[in-house]
C-alpha cells in the first residue's frame, strides 16, 4: 500500500473516526443563549481592571501626598479619563465586526484575515488604552514619591523600580512580537489572495 | 410576533436539518482545530450554537452544506486565532511538506498509520490550509472546497496536491520503518 498510495486511506480513516453525539439540542442552545448575557456582562467587568488600577492609585496617590495635590491631581485625572475612555475602544474591540448571523456569508479566506486584523487591532487597542493610562497612574506615582521623599529614596526604590522597569519593557517586547506575528498573518493571507485573483 | 416564531421555527428546521446531514462531519471538524477533548467539546457545542444562530440569515444562495462547513469553519478558526500562544507554531502546507517527522520513531507503525497521526498533522496546519485539508479529507471536490474557502480552483488543486505529497511521503515513512 506504501508504495501504491491510495489517497481513499487517509479519507477512509478519517471518515471513519469514532466521534462523540453531540449533546447540543435546540433546548440547551437556548440555555446558552441565555448563559451568553451573563458571560458578555463578565467579560465588560474585566476592562474595569485598568479604571480601578488607576482609580487605586489616585486615591492612594493623593492621600499619601496630600501636599502634592496640585500636580498629582491632573496627571491622575488624565489617567482616569483614558482608561475610562479606553472601556469604550476595548469593549467596542471585543466585539465581532460582523453578527455571527452573517458568518455564512464569507469564505474562509475573508473570514481568516478578518479575525486576524481584529485579533491586531484589538492588541494595539490594550496597549494604547488599558495599558498606557496604567503606566501614567504608575508614573505619576513614582513621581510623587520621588518629589516627596527627594534624593534619598532612588537607593531604596531601585529593586521596585526596575522589576516595574522590566514589567513594562516585557510587556511591550511580547505584544509588540504578538503583533508582528499577526501581520505576517495577514500578508499571507493577502499573497493568496493576490494569488487568486491571477 | 407570529412571524418571528415563524422565522424561529424555520431557523430551528435548519439547524435540525443541517445537524442531521453534517452532525458528524461537525465533530470530526471539531477534533481537527482542537486536540484537548474538554476544549473540543466547548468548541463543539460553539460551533451548534453558532451554527443554529447563522440559519437566522440563511437565504440559500449557497448550498446548507458550504454554509454549515463556512460558519463551522470560521468558529473553529477563531478559536485557534484566539488561542494565540499556539499561533506561532502554525505551519502552512509549504513549510509542513520540507519539515522533518518530529514524530517519526515514537509511534509503532500501526499509530503512525492511524488517526491519531492524521489528527497531529492537521492540528499544526494554519486555519486556511486546514480547512481545505479537512474538506479534502470529507471528500469534497475543488469547486466546493473553493466556495467555502475563498481559494481559486487552481489554488485549491495545488494545496491538495501538496496535502496528498504529505501525506504519502508521512504514509510511506510509517511503512517502512514497520
Amino acid at each position: 500500500m506504501h508504495d501504491d498510495f491510495s489517497e481513499k486511506e487517509p479519507k477512509n480513516i478519517w471518515q471513519n473516526q469514532p466521534t462523540e453525539p453531540s449533546a447540543m439540542t435546540l433546548e440547551t442552545i437556548r440555555e446558552k443563549v441565555r448563559k451568553l448575557h451573563t458571560q458578555t456582562r463578565r467579560q465588560l467587568l474585566g476592562t474595569l481592571v485598568g479604571p480601578l488600577v488607576v482609580a487605586f492609585f489616585l486615591v492612594f496617590g493623593l492621600k499619601q501626598f496630600p501636599s502634592l495635590r496640585h500636580l498629582l491631581q491632573p496627571l491622575f485625572a488624565l489617567a482616569l479619563v483614558w482608561s475610562l475612555a479606553g472601556l469604550y475602544f476595548l469593549s467596542r474591540g471585543r466585539r465581532s465586526p460582523r453578527a455571527p448571523e452573517d458568518m455564512g456569508f464569507s469564505t474562509g479566506l475573508e473570514f481568516c484575515r478578518r479575525e486576524i486584523e481584529r485579533q491586531r487591532d484589538y492588541l494595539r487597542r490594550v496597549v494604547l488604552w488599558g495599558f498606557g493610562p496604567v503606566i501614567l497612574a504608575i508614573g505619576t506615582f513614582v513621581l510623587a514619591l520621588a518629589l516627596a521623599a527627594g534624593r534619598g529614596i532612588f537607593p531604596k526604590a531601585m529593586p521596585f523600580m526596575t522589576l516595574v522597569v522590566v514589567w513594562i519593557v516585557a510587556y511591550f517586547v511580547i505584544r509588540m512580537r504578538q503583533q508582528r506575528g499577526l501581520q505576517r498573518e495577514i500578508e499571507e493571507l493577502n499573497k493568496i489572495e493576490t494569488e487568486n485573483n491571477w | 410576533m407570529e412571524s418571528t416564531s415563524t422565522g424561529q421555527a424555520a431557523q430551528d428546521d435548519l439547524y435540525r436539518d443541517a445537524v442531521d446531514k453534517f452532525g458528524s462531519s461537525l465533530e470530526r471538524l471539531a477534533s481537527a482545530y482542537e486536540a484537548d477533548a474538554e476544549k473540543r467539546r466547548d468548541l463543539s457545542q460553539d460551533i451548534h450554537f453558532q451554527l443554529w444562530r447563522s440559519f437566522q440569515r440563511y437565504d440559500a444562495r449557497c448550498s446548507l452544506r458550504t454554509w454549515t462547513y463556512r460558519v463551522a469553519h470560521h468558529v473553529a478558526a477563531s478559536h485557534v486565532i484566539r488561542e494565540r500562544r499556539i499561533f506561532s507554531t502554525l505551519v502552512s502546507m509549504e513549510e509542513l511538506e520540507t519539515l522533518p517527522d518530529k514524530d517519526h520513531g515514537r509511534f509503532s507503525a500501526e499509530q503512525r498509520m492511524n488517526l491519531g497521526r492524521l489528527s497531529m498533522l492537521i492540528q499544526r496546519l494554519k486555519p486556511l490550509d486546514r480547512q481545505v485539508i479537512i474538506c479534502w479529507l470529507e471528500d469534497m471536490d475543488a469547486a466546493a472546497i473553493g466556495e467555502i474557502t475563498g481559494l481559486s480552483p487552481g489554488n485549491v488543486a495545488m494545496r491538495i496536491h501538496r496535502i496528498k505529497n504529505v501525506l504519502k511521503r508521512r504514509f510511506r515513512e510509517g511503512g517502512s520503518h514497520a
